[in-house]
């Protein structure tokens, strides 16, 4: 029977899961070995997204994107950082920066396949729209 | 002046201190592969079958319509020109499922599948939106078909009656009348209470052109409304053209009227969803065609039906189009198609070619839905009728052996070529059921069997003609119903004998 990446991945997760640094790599190796067995390396590079989804959602980690005009301080990450945190359950949560000077102002937060629009663009067009009704 | 000015700032003021915008959390996907007018997104891990997407790219949005949910990928297809989506371009989910604006405004109208008008008359701005898909009406709320639909083609209001709330297929090569038909009903549905939609799916652009052209002269785009999905455009728009034309016919069916749809022509329909389905990885079955094409059409024309009077009353009847290839109805579309509608009008080449038009194979032909759909002036006169007009069909094949036949046998195909005859009509010429129980009241009773068969046609225009100036009371009396009593027959029969003695 043919294996999916996601199934490779979920079972590499599964040995792997709690172990420490040692057993990991012993397992890594066994892993490949096994990649090689059933020549699926070239599944390699979506093993490793699949895998790296699989351990987000295990480890209730959440990566996240941060778009705004300008550079954010340091207290306002940390209030994002919590507030994403509490809306999506995550224990912890990986920010990304990108500075967008077309969004004008605010931020929009992007995290699994949700986005919070919070920029001051997107309202400017919302006023719009209900002016022009 | 300045009054008016400052009351206009104020409101605007007011509106801007007003404004609430809310910031809304929605899901995004993001495409991963893009062509032959679908798409595959990744992500948007809530959205609905069929529901609505937007596509953003840089050069404005298109919308697309969510059909295949996988375990991590959406398969969509687009409602519109798709080059300018790329890889990795935004998709938001709009949380509704795919609707049309239906209402009066859409009567006289030329629209693409999505409301869009396309006759240059201006924008639709309707006020009300139905979706798509609906779910036909259940037992409880039906009655049985007692109304009848007058294409005004004596050959099918004699012999094959189509009730309102009926699906009857027309069903026959190329190039044979299948349109022909539907656009004689739809003009002669002017004074009788019947709104029609036509849909044309996959058909030329020019023959559409030419069909409104005809109905406006008519005059009956005044209760028409045309669905077009041209042959240039999306296998999409063709595969949603009929559920679009069926929701704005489900306006009228909940205000109590009656209406009446025409799928020209499902076959086509057919084969863009399995193209859709094809580009989707759907799995192929019989003539590739995957394995819920029964289901696609069965869903459709169940939504026609006969509402009973706790539930408006109303009414959709659906003529479906099948072109068939090389008159074979065993193929796989023809043959779900024959066995979801109430019955078929089967055209013919042979009788086409022998000038036998409209070519209806009266064989062949039934309507299930039967005499249930005539008015009772008809019934009488057609029951007798279609006896010899069988007869006549089997007698036919002796004849031609020019084998010696006896009197009764002579008199018998006599009678059936005058019927053939009658049967035979011009396009955009329909007749009016009064005409038409008095044509063939008077063959039955024997009245034309002393007209020769090639002047029938001309003494059947003679007698319309002559009936009009000098038995006006009759007829509308017929009409008004419905019925023949022994005066009314005694008095139809005079009309006729007076008008031969006219000719001599």
């Amino acid at each position: 029977m043919k294996i999916t990446p996601k199934q490779y991945a979920e079972s590499l997760y599964q040995v792997i899961r709690g172990k420490e640094k040692k057993d990991t790599e012993n397992a890594i190796v066994n892993f490949v070995n096994i990649l090689i067995e059933n020549n699926n390396v070239s599944k390699l590079d979506k093993i490793i997204e699949q895998f790296e989804k699989i351990w987000n959602k295990e480890e209730r980690i959440v990566e996240t994107e941060i778009i705004s005009s300008e550079k954010l301080n340091s207290g306002v990450i940390k209030l994002l950082k919590d507030y994403i945190a509490k809306l999506s359950g995550a224990k912890n949560v990986i920010i990304n920066e990108e500075k967008d000077k077309n969004i004008l102002g605010g931020v929009v937060i992007k995290y699994e396949d949700r986005i919070i629009d919070g920029s001051l663009k997107t309202r400017i067009e919302d006023l719009k729209k209900s002016m022009v009704k | 002046m300045s009054t008016t000015k400052d009351f206009i700032v104020e409101q605007l003021k007011q509106k801007i201190s007003d404004f609430k915008s809310e910031v809304k959390e929605s899901t995004v996907g993001k495409v991963t592969e893009v062509g032959d007018g679908i798409a595959r997104i990744s992500g948007l891990s809530d959205v609905m079958m069929s529901e609505m997407l937007e596509f953003k790219s840089a050069e404005g949005s298109v919308f697309g319509v969510a059909l295949n949910l996988e375990e991590d990928s959406v398969g969509a297809i687009f409602l519109g020109e798709f080059t300018s989506i790329k890889e990795g371009d935004e998709v938001h989910s709009l949380k509704r499922i795919l609707e049309v604006p239906v209402g009066e405004v859409m009567v006289g109208r030329v629209v693409d599948p999505l409301g869009v008008a396309l006759d240059g008359k201006g924008n639709i701005e309707a006020e009300k939106f139905y979706p798509i898909e609906k779910i036909a009406p259940g037992v409880i709320t039906r009655e049985s078909v007692n109304e009848p639909v007058q294409t005004g083609i004596k050959a099918i209001d004699a012999m094959i009656p189509i009730g309102r709330g009926q699906r009857e297929l027309i069903i026959g090569d190329r190039q044979i009348g299948k349109t022909a038909i539907a656009i004689d009903t739809i003009i002669n549905q002017k004074g009788q209470n019947m709104k029609c939609i036509y849909v044309a799916i996959g058909q030329r652009e020019s023959k559409i052109a030419s069909i409104v052209a005809k109905l406006e002269e008519a005059g009956a785009m005044d209760y028409t409304t045309i669905v077009l999905a041209g042959a240039s455009d999306l296998a999409s728009l063709s595969y949603i053209a009929p559920y679009a034309g069926c929701a704005m016919g489900e306006y009228f069916l909940d205000k109590g009227l009656d209406a009446l749809i025409i799928y020209d022509d499902l076959s086509k329909h057919a084969t863009s969803y399995r193209e859709i389905s094809l580009l989707l990885r759907r799995p192929p079955g019989r003539e590739a065609y995957p394995g819920d094409v029964f289901y696609l059409h069965s869903r459709l024309l169940e939504r026609a039906c006969k509402l009973n009077k706790d539930y408006g009353g109303g009414s959709i009847t659906a003529l479906p189009i099948i072109e068939t290839q090389a008159g074979d109805v065993s193929a796989y579309i023809p043959t779900n198609v024959i066995s979801i509608t109430d019955g078929q009008i089967y055209l013919e080449p042979d009788l086409f070619y022998k000038g036998q038009r409209p070519a209806v194979n009266a064989g062949l032909s039934v309507s299930r839905v039967g005499s249930a759909a005539q008015i009772k002036a008809m019934k009488k006169v057609a029951g007798k009728m279609r006896l010899e007009a069988a007869q006549y069909r089997e007698l036919e094949a002796f004849a031609q052996f020019g084998a010696d036949l006896d009197d009764e046998t002579k008199a018998k195909l006599e009678r059936g070529k005058r019927l053939m005859e009658i049967f035979k009509q011009g396009q955009y010429a329909p007749v009016h059921v009064v005409n038409q129980t008095l044509i063939f009241f008077a063959a039955t009773k024997g009245l034309l069997d002393d007209v020769p068969v090639e002047k029938i046609s001309e003494f059947e225009n003679g007698l319309n003609e002559y009936a009009k100036n000098n038995g006006d009371k009759i007829l509308k009396e017929i009409g008004k119903i419905g019925e023949l009593n022994e005066k009314l027959e005694k008095n139809m029969e005079k009309l006729v004998n007076d008008y031969k003695s006219t000719l001599n």
